[in-house]
């Protein structure tokens, strides 16, 4: 089961165990500079706000009430990452997870067309708790490129430059729970180890976005360190997250949505930190093809002649805090500053 | 999952949850979360003995945080329950009150049950 908690998606399998439960977080941040240089990782600014779609059936588009799910508001060209569990989180469950994160229904890891089975040979889902975050697209080993929202049939989104249509849009997710006897052989390892969520007249009519390719970041994504007979897919929770132009928040649901990010250079000019992870002892994947080959949204916009970034201005990320397995701040997280930047 | 009500089981489950961070994190000191959730070092080594009532919500909010524990369930174990709780209550008092009594010995899948999911639809 999901529920929708304080800006969070829970997952839940009481039926498998009782710890069986983890949070996925949608993260406002700086949209880093699309100038072909890697840039570490950058802060958290505070979590998107979610919405039931349901809740505002008579403001959505039909295809969206079919689709069910949530709501979030991205400004065009604002960028996102997606947390699984974080600082200041009141539970930080251990429990293993396997996790298919799409975009547009491509799925973000392999770059294949959206299928909701694990496929060990496509290597196509990640683990929790190895991965923390998801900050883009995966296009090489240890690189991905941010993800970056654009109107849906605009061509710049993924989903658009891999299948020629802006069909679906949106976040799609799809998680499975480890195997309740892996995860108490697991947990006795560890034991061991440990001893050492108003009605207007008028439909709005929603802009739909979708999530393109920005710069690049070096980010390590996680192989399965468990293999494929270790999830349970007898059992498993979907979501469709719908991503709405910021815009036009406030005209669905009523509410402002979040102010627009600083720029990253305004935010390094300012001495505040960027961020890496790294997990040394841990399998990383390889980048998929299909998602390499992919326009960034300033290649394609030069391509198409038009103008929809802003400047991104020289950023030179001085402070970098390493974070991963082993390290002080290991226990906090990719630490998330809520309030105006 | 119940909890015990009393000031020492919120001092004891303070201490433990600092405690066990503080083992592999020296952030977790008594100086140092004292000094991030803005209280004298004695005063949060007293809250954690038991020897003063625990102390008010946004200061038990703010302790919560930092250790990553649940709110709710430190406002619980000192005998308070949150504004925002008692916002939802008084604006229908009856209803909740009648419900809570309904649910009191309900196991944990059974609350579970009442919880709003997300819906899933055909995508």
């Amino acid at each position: 089961m999901i529920t929708l908690e304080a800006n969070s998606l829970i997952f839940r399998f009481p039926k498998v165990h009782d710890n069986a439960k983890s949070a996925i977080q949608f993260q406002r941040t700086l949209r880093i500079p699309d100038d072909g240089k890697h840039y570490p990782l950058p802060p958290g600014l505070g979590a998107f706000p979610l919405r039931h779609v349901e809740d505002f059936a008579d403001r959505v588009p039909e295809q969206w009430h079919e689709r069910a799910g949530v709501m979030m508001p991205l400004y065009q060209a604002e960028a996102m990452w997606i947390a699984f569990r974080g600082a200041g989180w009141w539970w930080s469950s251990r429990y293993p997870f396997a996790i298919k994160i799409a975009a547009g229904k491509i799925n973000a890891v392999s770059g294949k067309p959206w299928k909701p089975e694990l496929d060990g040979s496509e290597r196509d889902y990640i683990v929790l708790p190895e991965q923390p975050w998801l900050d883009g697209f995966c296009v090489a080993k240890d690189v991905i490129r941010q993800f970056v929202a654009m109107p849906l049939g605009s061509g710049y989104s993924v989903e658009e430059q891999i299948t020629g249509k802006p069909e679906h849009g949106g976040l799609q997710i799809i998680v499975y729970p480890m195997r309740r006897e892996r995860y108490e052989a697991l947990e006795r390892r560890r034991e061991r180890v440990l001893a050492k969520r108003q009605l207007f007249a008028a439909p709005a009519r929603a802009r739909a976005m979708g999530l393109a390719a920005g710069g690049r970041m070096t980010q390590q994504i996680y192989a399965d360190p468990h293999g494929l007979d270790a999830w349970d897919q007898s059992v498993s929770s979907r979501c469709f997250v719908s991503l709405v132009d910021a815009v036009q928040w406030r005209e669905i649901t009523g509410e402002a949505p979040p102010t627009r990010p600083p720029t990253a250079a305004d935010y390094t000019k300012a001495g505040l930190p960027w961020f890496d992870y790294y997990a040394a002892d841990l399998e990383t994947l390889g980048g998929a093809q299909a998602l390499a080959l992919v326009k960034s949204v300033a290649e394609m916009a030069e391509a198409k002649g038009e103008q929809v970034l802003g400047a991104d201005g020289e950023v030179n990320p001085d402070t970098i805090i390493h974070l991963g397995p082993g390290k002080l701040l290991r226990s906090k997280g990719r630490p998330v500053r809520e309030g105006k930047l | 999952m119940s909890y015990t009500l009393n000031m020492t089981g919120f001092g004891d489950y303070v201490r433990t949850a600092r405690a066990t961070r503080a083992e592999t994190d020296v952030r977790f000191s008594l100086r140092q979360v004292a000094q991030r959730i803005a209280v004298e070092p004695a005063y949060l080594s007293k809250i954690e003995r038991g020897l003063v009532a625990p102390p008010s919500e946004a200061t038990i909010i703010r302790l919560a945080t930092d250790l990553g524990e649940d709110p709710d369930v430190l406002l619980a174990l000192a005998g308070k329950v949150g504004s925002d709780l008692q916002a939802i209550i008084l604006r229908r008092p009856k209803q909740f009150a009648e419900l809570i009594r309904q649910l009191k010995n309900a196991p944990d899948h059974a609350l579970l049950k009442v919880v709003r999911e997300v819906r899933d639809g055909k995508w």
